[in-house]
């Protein structure tokens, strides 16, 4: 069965408080998720006061102000700062995204929690381990395949209509917000592609360059690959770059019965 | 151990069953009967209130409603299948189990759907 | 050993490369589709390096878009740098360019398209036609996420070739035979905390640029120089060290990149006056003049008192009369980034922006193949054998004393594939692995085993942050004698602090604290190396802007400055000729003239 509860092991027991420093102006409370796995103990959620007077706009500056000033040991990925990167993937308020663009005011009213990208398995503190997500990437052949050669000395053409049937689908940067967000996902990461992998199937099947979209649709067409997606569009909604996944997905299926009639 | 296996070996798994698009697609079929259907259905609910035994009998056994009922009972069992079939497939991880309930809940499927059927024809035919 | 006994646990492979952003990548599918074996170790998953955030695109005379030449990109790259770059390089960048990015498209990369299908190819700085007389359409962009469209692509090349890739290990340090030829590197692995030999017959370094040595920057937080720290602590040289580029428009505050391609679209700079103050400066090209220029002009304009804002020390980049049909299709992730941000709804408002640093011309000394080079007696020019850099963290020098916008994608697939080329013709498959020195890890173990354990007063950050103020301070767009001696002074107490570290994390698994510990001493080495070359340059060229001495010195100065900085900190100076000849008869070595766009 599907597990619906977390295995003793795994539950969250409340954490160490640090409060703000004397003369703190404006602080806010951030309750963060903590795993070490060289200890045995449980996960904790530790508190951190943060003087917003003295950070950044962002969730990703608290989180480095913790780190920097706080709690050296406060463990998570990070790098552009931009959103562009996908490293600052996690689950925010209850929300998947990217702590680099979203504001701390923002969040929720109250204390801001934040968990690593949810139903993964972790590797410590926010650090989810994505390999079996890369996997699945990598498993559905992610680059171009073509028959007919390249043109010696120039580009392939591509017209500007079909060119802009990938816009919404190659700004993706694989950073698992929406794949997490999915309850079939959750039940079945193993079997099902999860909306990010099939937003990258998608981009590789319109585009006017590829010549594999017959087999990339026989690979696809799976009860488990493909049709674990039961619309539940949390994908769309969570995603940080403002893509539709559940979109893909459909237009996937759309092809799958139009090439049968 | 799974943990010796490349992540690759793990995400390619059994490969792929090719299929899958004849259930989304009479999945989709069976609903829009029934939707088609279920107005029908809703009609004949409706009349009943004002009839007894032998007139509701009488109405039910008009080859035209009698046509709808056995199609509406199909379609209630085979869009029930399939709704079922994904639920266990979503939820129920062991593959014994998985096969247990899946056969057992297209038998019970299809021991419905004949029932109707015969009860139907039954009234239609007058035995 | 110090300490523990540290486990090593042994690869071999023919070739490592060190890094997986634009250049590595390129390197690594290379080298995976010739049949060397081939390993990529990488602090940080491919498609998260910081190729990712290049925006505007990757420049090649293609022509897509109007008359275009390479000699006429040649000849604006030699001026861009300000003639400090090696011309030979040079020719052999611009004359591949065509070729390179025709291969990134078949490659698959996204490619924004005109109506007859082609690449489309966009203005940027200093980019013209017949030697400076025209503007060039010249960079290919994917709208304004090239970078992103390019690094994703290669990763995806580099998995159609089955490449080797060892993802979150972070190199520790070089490991050098008796000879001094470089035969492997140590690498540390996050997700287990174990500790990997990667033994070969050649190291590639690929791991970008330094960016985080300044306190505001475009550079990701994992533009860290390790490339140039695994190399100082070598004992080898880097290599026009000074020469630090700072975009014009980073978001003010955020410092988040503005792409050039705005400008190269129509938009343009304005101060308080609401003057198009870029006129003043580049009557002809204007805001596309190259980026120390305007850099320059803008620091100038603010100093000057015509800023905006509260406290008039920023400048309005506007884009708004582009309408948003074209916002939306060329520009769709400045925008997004420009609301993030500054909170700036680009239709309506102007962006404010700021030079903000962002490349950094100088870095690993190498030849055209990408084979590091060192100083030798008279020979300037000899190969370190079996080191390898590409991208940012080289400097072989294609750039100058200053890179042009969209130069730098171009420099990342050319030499990456150039290196992956020049691998594949001196190194044969299968070769046996010479027997390193027993002692040959000692001394990155007793590194390694000094920071994981260290007990100091200071924290990382706190050091870190007093190398950021100083170099924002005292190594910024102009320079004095006094802020550079003053700037100098104070990194190389910076340096001497980093005795005191303290780590906080003791633990084996993912421990960012000791890694940053490491990125730190990197940034550090990198620093002192930029201040005190800046210090001892006493000229003004491309991004090294000296107050007091505010002409190019071509007779004493046209050199490249080698420094190297020794366990304490102290750098000292060599120098190599610039490479002034050309490759081939192809094209003419431009000679120097005055630079004014």
């Amino acid at each position: 069965m599907a597990e619906f509860s977390l295995p003793r092991n795994s539950r969250i027991q409340p954490g160490k408080h640090f409060p703000a420093s004397e003369g703190a102006k404006r602080t806010r409370t951030f309750r963060i998720y903590r795993w070490d796995p060289d200890t045995s103990d449980n996960p904790r959620m530790d508190t951190y006061e943060v003087d917003l007077a003295t950070c950044g706009p962002m969730v990703l500056d608290a989180l480095l102000k913790i780190k920097n000033e706080i709690d050296a040991t406060l463990t998570l990925r990070r790098s552009c700062r931009e959103g562009i990167c996908g490293s600052c993937a996690m689950n925010i308020d209850g929300t998947n995204t990217l702590a680099c663009i979203t504001a701390i005011d923002d969040c929720k009213a109250g204390d801001v929690s934040i968990h690593p990208l949810p139903h993964m398995p972790v590797v410590k503190d926010l650090v989810p381990d994505l390999t079996h997500f890369y996997a699945q990437h990598a498993s559905i052949k992610p680059w171009l395949q073509t028959k007919s050669p390249a043109p010696p000395d120039r580009e392939r053409l591509q017209s500007r209509e079909d060119r802009a049937r990938l816009d919404g689908l190659y700004e993706c940067i694989l950073c698992a917000c929406c794949s997490t967000a999915c309850p079939s996902y959750w039940w079945n990461a193993d079997r099902y592609l999860g909306p990010a992998i099939l937003l990258q199937a998608y981009r590789w099947i319109v585009d006017s360059r590829d010549e594999a979209t017959g087999e990339r649709l026989d690979e696809l067409e799976d009860p488990f690959k493909l049709y674990r997606c039961h619309t539940i569009m949390n994908c769309t909604r969570t995603c940080p770059k403002g893509l539709n996944p559940a979109k893909a997905i459909a237009n996937i299926k759309k092809l799958l019965v139009e090439r049968r009639g | 151990m799974t943990a010796l296996r490349t992540p690759l070996k793990t995400a390619l798994a059994l490969g792929s069953a090719k299929h899958g698009v004849h259930h989304f697609l009479v999945q989709r079929i069976t609903a829009v009967a029934l939707l088609l259907l279920g107005l029908w259905f809703v009609w004949l609910v409706l009349r009943l209130p004002g009839l007894d035994y032998a007139g509701a009998h009488a109405l039910l056994a008009e080859p035209c409603n009698a046509l709808l009922m056995a199609l509406f009972v199909i379609a209630v069992f085979w869009h029930a299948q399939l709704g079922l079939q994904v639920v266990i497939e979503d939820y129920v991880h062991s593959h014994g189990w998985q096969l247990v309930l899946q056969v057992a809940i297209r038998l019970l499927c299809i021991l419905g759907a004949a029932a109707g059927v015969l009860a139907v024809l039954r009234i239609a035919l007058g035995r | 050993m110090a300490g523990t006994a540290y486990k090593i646990q042994e690869h071999k492979y023919d070739i490592v490369v060190v890094g997986a952003g634009g250049a590595g990548l390129r390197a690594t599918m290379g080298l995976a589709a010739t049949g060397l074996s081939t390993a990529c170790v990488t602090k940080v998953f491919p498609t998260r390096s910081h190729t990712v955030a290049a925006q505007g695109g990757i420049s090649a005379a293609l022509g897509n878009m109007g008359h275009d030449d390479w000699r006429f990109h040649f000849y604006d790259t030699v001026k861009g740098g300000d003639w400090l770059g090696d011309q030979d390089a040079i020719e052999y960048m611009c004359k591949h360019a065509p070729a390179a990015v025709i291969e990134l498209e078949h490659f698959g990369v996204p490619f924004s398209r005109t109506e007859e299908g082609r690449i489309y190819q966009r203005p940027f700085g200093g980019m013209t036609t017949d030697y400076g007389k025209g503007v060039a359409q010249r960079t290919c962009a994917a709208a304004d996420r090239t970078g992103h469209a390019i690094l994703h692509t290669l990763y995806q090349q580099a998995l159609k070739h089955h490449a080797q890739f060892y993802i979150e290990y972070f190199a520790l340090d070089l490991i050098f035979d008796q000879d001094g030829a470089c035969r492997g590197v140590l690498a540390l692995d996050l997700n287990e905390g174990t500790l990997h030999l990667f033994r070969a017959h050649g190291v590639v370094i690929a791991t970008g640029g330094y960016g985080r040595a300044y306190f505001s920057c475009t550079s990701a937080h994992t533009c860290t120089g390790d490339g140039g720290g695994l190399v100082l602590r070598a004992g080898l040289p880097l290599q026009d060290m000074e020469f630090v580029q700072f975009h014009p428009t980073g978001i003010y505050g955020a410092g988040c990149l503005i792409t050039e391609g705005v400008r190269g679209e129509g938009g343009f700079l304005t101060n308080s006056k609401g003057e198009r103050f870029m006129e003043r400066y580049a009557p002809n090209a204007k805001d596309l003049a190259s980026r120390d220029v305007v850099s320059r002009a803008m620091t100038i304009e603010i100093r000057e008192g015509r800023g905006v804002g509260e406290h008039h020390d920023h400048i309005f980049l506007n884009l708004q009369h582009l309408g948003a049909d074209t916002l939306h299709e060329k520009l769709p992730g400045i925008s997004e980034s420009a609301r993030i941000f500054a909170g700036v709804d680009v239709t309506k408002q102007p962006i404010p922006v700021l030079p903000t640093v962002h490349y950094n011309m100088g870095g690993i000394p190498t030849n055209y193949h990408g084979e590091v080079v060192r100083k030798v007696g008279d020979d300037p020019d000899r190969i370190v054998e079996g080191l390898y850099s590409i991208g940012e963290a080289a400097c072989v020098s294609v750039h100058g004393g200053n890179r042009l916008g969209s130069n730098s994608l171009l420099d990342l697939v050319v030499f990456g594939r150039a290196v992956a080329q020049r691998c594949a013709e001196t190194i044969k498959p299968d070769t046996p692995h010479k027997p390193l020195p027993a002692s040959a890890c000692d001394e990155a173990l007793t590194r390694l085993d000094g920071l994981r354990n260290a007990k100091g007063s200071l924290p990382t950050a706190q050091i870190r942050l007093d190398m950021q103020r100083t170099m924002q301070a005292d190594a910024a767009v102009f320079r004095t004698e006094k802020t550079l001696q003053e700037g100098c002074a104070k990194m190389d107490k910076v340096f001497a602090s980093f005795a005191d570290v303290r780590v906080a994390d003791r633990s084996l698994v993912w421990n960012s604290d000791l890694i940053e510990t490491y990125e730190l001493n990197n940034l550090l080495y990198n620093a002192v190396a930029t201040i005190h070359s800046a210090e001892q340059r006493h000229e003004s060229r491309g991004a090294h802007a000296r107050e007091d001495y505010p002409e190019r010195d071509d007779v004493n100065w046209m050199k490249h400055t080698l420094v190297s900085v020794d366990a304490n900190g102290k750098c000292s100076f060599d120098y190599r000729p610039v490479h002034t000849n050309t490759l081939t008869s192809d094209v003419e070595t431009v000679p120097p003239k005055k630079r004014v766009y």
